[in-house]
């Protein structure tokens, strides 16, 4: 039975999809892997499921595993109802704390204010699963790749209105994607072209690319926080509460940017009727009230704080942390083609310093991930966990040291003024002194650090070459890693603020991009993470989590890591 | 009087036009890329240069100080670099939200304050006097935001009796409003307190220490009629100026109070707008505070020479 089901699912997916489903059934993915990269490559859940049964995974916990994951069922036919096992009151309001909007045009937004007040309107053809980790069917029930990733099919979602009552059709999303092209939205560039979204009928949408792309799906998600489905009449430029639209389970009411907006229920939401009557978000500049603002019971839920100034969230037994794990991370960047850390072994003797679990528990309460001086996180499908993780080590810090007949090494290790990094350089110091190694911090303004240590405008060419010779820098959630390969770390890469150059990692790169397959992709992240780790152009300590949370009276909140909190399937606790 | 007060108008706009251009030059002066800081260190250079030929902040800086110069002198302050919605709504709306917090603050801490200062001058050197003295000196030494961070743990968070964030509901009542604005408007009322009652106290001090307050003593008036006849009226004087500039410090923002009561008045609006570079928004913002200033200085001018003939008949010279 299980088998039969297996063959079948085995002769009706497409190549890309096989792949997958070979890879987990000869054990090169795990389960977990393997729901990742099903649900990106729009393997259905009962797909998925049957797969997990076929290959060994128990029934219970294989559907279990496909509950959560992304394009299940479950997540797909009733978000409304996804809290439906705790005891909840129907009715009454959420009030969510939340950075106040730089701008809340949906195709121009660049932060993560906006980005969560037009995602309570507006949808992704991809939405966040429940879990909060991965993509799941939003506006687009089901997509479909061919066999080399160039061409993607989505099926939409049919009976979705607009919320002035109008049909949502293929037209919308194929404007929207001329919008997003013509706006030279950051995740599309070089992706999709003008005019390579076409309606094929008035419920499917087929995305021709410019080459091929394992990952186009994610490019069209909750992850790629502009790509919110607009009607075709949006005009770009036009900012939500000038004209309030959407297909989302919430309506903007009021929109005021300097004290806050509220949303009413959607009655016609294609996810059903929500608990919740209204939201309202309340805007701050600073996390610091946000938290006494919960503390005084003036909001229920607080989009993003950081572990510093939200110390006593983690503690209090009334709030329930949404830790999210992310690709959030600071790169610590060392010149590699210029001056003391020219020489590879002086990079990694720096590293070794690094006592990444202490910095962790430090700077973050525990609440990261161990990073391995490379920009694969662990929560991508293709992170290779072979590449031996790097430890503090100082005996081998000195010898490399001594090896590169550096002794006495000095430098400065300029840092920004932003959240814990002046802290991050502080306790880099001490540990690097472990090895001999003498670091003079420099915390400057955001605006000094960026103009005149991470990239100066000047000499532009080749990019950064102005940079500083040790700093961090910081970078934020990416659904894909794309940017930090191609921008920090290709040669002559607009933010390579250490010059690296290396026809190794270029070549592992370039694999990387246009690899669309299980192994190919595996393979060249195994070469990148290897590569990366080797010659350490930056040191990277951490991948740490997007943390947000809700106080316990209410059920059913969830976050992305940018900035986007889902409340359509929140209650008030009974 | 009228003469005075055209002189005074004209002097303002006189004023008013330098606090324009210090701003200005401030925003203007120190190296900065107005694009970049708009659009983060991430953006590509393409897209900054655009956006910087865009708000024409790649234009020579005397072309933009005239641009700016004559926008202002024909009252269009421009549109926000940030949003670019027109800069004077959200400007007037902060300082409508200012002027409630900085009105209430003023309403709990005049009276108080005064009559406190009269109290203690009347029993000059008493422990009541010393009394007053100290508490006013405590009071004007504690900064707003250790006063207002009190407030928000003791009231706000542990007794929950008053909430802790300054910005009421949408169309919330007046009573309602107050209650949100009474954390925020007492921590700032109880600086202003040291400042005025102090104030109050040396100039009554000075005026029943007077000849005409002797003689109207022994001409044989009582207390009371000495106090709000001869006493009150001189006394007050410098109290009055330095409730004027107060006024306008008040209604700046107290940039700290603000942020610790999320209360989005001009202080954190201006912050923001210099923190984003948003030139257009900090120069209207800077020049409607100014204008208060002027309004409030004016008035207490007004008030001062309807206080002193002496005053007046200068001012009419």
């Amino acid at each position: 039975m299980v088998d039969s089901q297996f063959d079948k699912v085995r002769r009706s997916t497409t190549p890309l999809q096989l792949d997958v489903v070979e890879a987990f059934a000869r054990g090169r993915l795990s389960r977990r892997e393997f729901i990742q990269r099903a649900t990106i490559l729009g393997l259905s859940t009962g797909a998925i499921g049957a797969v997990i049964a076929a290959c060994g995974g128990s029934t219970a916990s294989g559907t279990a595993a496909a509950s959560k994951a992304p394009g299940t069922s479950a997540a797909a036919s009733a978000p409304a109802s996804a809290a439906a096992s705790v005891p909840a009151v129907a009715g009454g309001t959420i009030r969510v704390a939340s950075q106040r909007p730089v701008s809340i045009d949906p195709i121009a937004m660049q932060d993560l204010g906006g980005y969560g007040i037009t995602a309570q309107c507006f949808e992704f053809l991809c939405t966040l699963d429940t879990a909060g980790s991965n993509i799941a069917p939003g506006l687009a029930l089901k997509w479909t790749p061919n066999a080399d990733g160039t061409v993607w099919t989505f099926n939409l979602r049919q009976g979705v209105m607009w919320h002035d009552g109008t049909p949502f059709t293929s037209a919308d999303v194929v404007a929207t994607m001329e919008r997003l092209v013509a706006a030279g939205n950051a995740g599309l560039k070089g992706i999709l072209g003008p005019g390579g979204a076409v309606a094929t009928d008035a419920n499917t949408v087929t995305f021709t690319l410019l080459g091929g792309n394992g990952n186009f799906p994610y490019l069209v998600s909750v992850f790629n926080a502009q790509t919110l489905i607009t009607p075709k009449a949006y005009v770009a430029g036009t900012t939500l509460d000038k004209m309030p639209a959407g297909t989302g389970a919430w309506k903007l009411v009021t929109y005021n940017q300097a004290t806050g907006a509220t949303f009413a229920r959607n009655d016609a939401w294609w996810g059903g009727k929500t608990p919740l009557d209204t939201t309202e978000y309340i805007f701050f500049d600073a996390t610091g009230p946000m938290v006494t603002a919960y503390q005084g019971s003036q909001v229920d839920a607080i989009v993003q704080f950081d572990v510093l100034s939200g110390k006593s969230l983690l503690t209090d037994a009334g709030f329930n942390v949404i830790a999210t794990e992310a690709a959030l991370h600071r790169q610590i960047w060392m010149r590699t083609d210029t001056g003391q850390f020219k020489d590879k072994r002086v990079r990694q003797a720096l590293a070794l310093t690094f006592d990444r679990p202490a910095l962790i528990q430090q700077l973050f309460q525990g609440k990261a991930q161990l990073g391995n001086d490379h920009v694969i996180w662990q929560g991508y499908p293709y992170y290779d966990s072979s590449v031996p993780q790097r430890a503090q080590d100082i005996e081998k810090a000195k010898g490399l040291l001594a090896a590169a007949n550096v002794s006495n090494l000095t430098a400065t290790l300029h840092a920004g003024q932003l959240l814990e990094i002046p802290d991050l350089a502080v306790l880099l110091k001490s540990q690097a002194a472990k090895a001999g190694i003498t670091l003079n911090v420099a915390v400057e303004s955001l605006d000094t650090f960026y103009g005149a240590q991470w990239c100066p405008a000047k000499p532009a060419d080749p990019p950064c070459s102005g940079a500083a010779e040790l700093g961090i820098v910081d970078y934020g959630h990416r659904a894909t890693p794309d940017v930090y390969l191609n921008a920090a770390l290709k040669t002559k890469g607009i933010w390579n603020s250490s010059q690296y150059s290396s026809p190794d990692f270029d070549a592992a790169f370039k694999q990387f991009q246009t690899s669309v397959g299980v192994d190919a992709q595996k393979a060249a992240c195994t070469k990148i993470e290897t590569v990366l780790n080797d010659e350490t152009p930056i040191g990277l300590a951490y991948f740490y989590n997007y943390l947000g949370g809700s106080s316990k009276t209410f059920s059913g909140v969830y976050t992305s890591a940018l900035g986007q909190m889902f409340l359509s399937a929140t209650s008030k606790v009974a | 009087m009228a003469r005075y007060i055209s002189r005074r108008l004209l002097l303002s706009l006189v004023t008013l036009w330098l606090l324009a251009t210090i701003v200005f030059i401030i925003a203007n002066v120190l190296p900065n890329d107005v694009g970049r800081t708009i659009l983060g260190p991430f953006a590509s250079q393409e897209t900054v240069d655009a956006l910087n030929a865009r708000l024409g902040t790649d234009r020579p800086i005397l072309v933009r100080y005239a641009d700016s110069m004559l926008s202002l002198a024909t009252l269009d302050f421009g549109e926000s670099f940030i949003t670019g919605k027109p800069v004077l709504p959200d400007l007037l709306a902060a300082a409508a939200r200012s002027a409630k917090l900085a009105g209430l603050a003023l309403l709990l801490t005049i009276p108080v304050a005064i009559i406190a200062g009269l109290f203690a001058a009347r029993r000059r050197d008493r422990p009541s006097d010393r009394a007053v003295v100290l508490l006013g000196v405590t009071s004007s030494s504690i900064p707003e935001f250790v006063t207002g961070t009190i407030l928000v743990v003791v009231v706000g968070v542990q007794f929950q009796l008053l909430p802790v964030l300054a910005t009421p509901p949408p169309n919330a009542d007046i009573p309602t409003q107050i209650r949100y604005l009474l954390m925020p408007a007492t921590a700032m009322a109880i600086v202003y307190f040291g400042y005025i009652a102090r104030m109050t106290r040396a100039g009554a001090i000075d005026v029943l220490q007077s000849d005409y307050t002797r003689t109207a003593t022994m001409k044989g008036l009582t207390t009371s009629q000495v106090m709000r006849r001869h006493v009150l009226r001189n006394a007050l004087i410098p109290t009055v100026a330095v409730i004027a500039v107060q006024i306008g410090y008040l209604f700046g923002g107290i940039i700290a109070v603000e942020k610790i009561f999320n209360y989005n008045g001009m202080g954190q609006t201006m912050l923001f707008a210099a923190q984003r570079k948003d030139i257009p928004t900090l120069t209207a913002g800077a020049i409607i505070i100014g204008i208060v200033y002027m309004l409030a200085t004016l008035t207490s001018d007004l008030i001062i020479a309807w206080m002193n003939p002496r005053i007046r008949l200068d001012a009419g010279k």
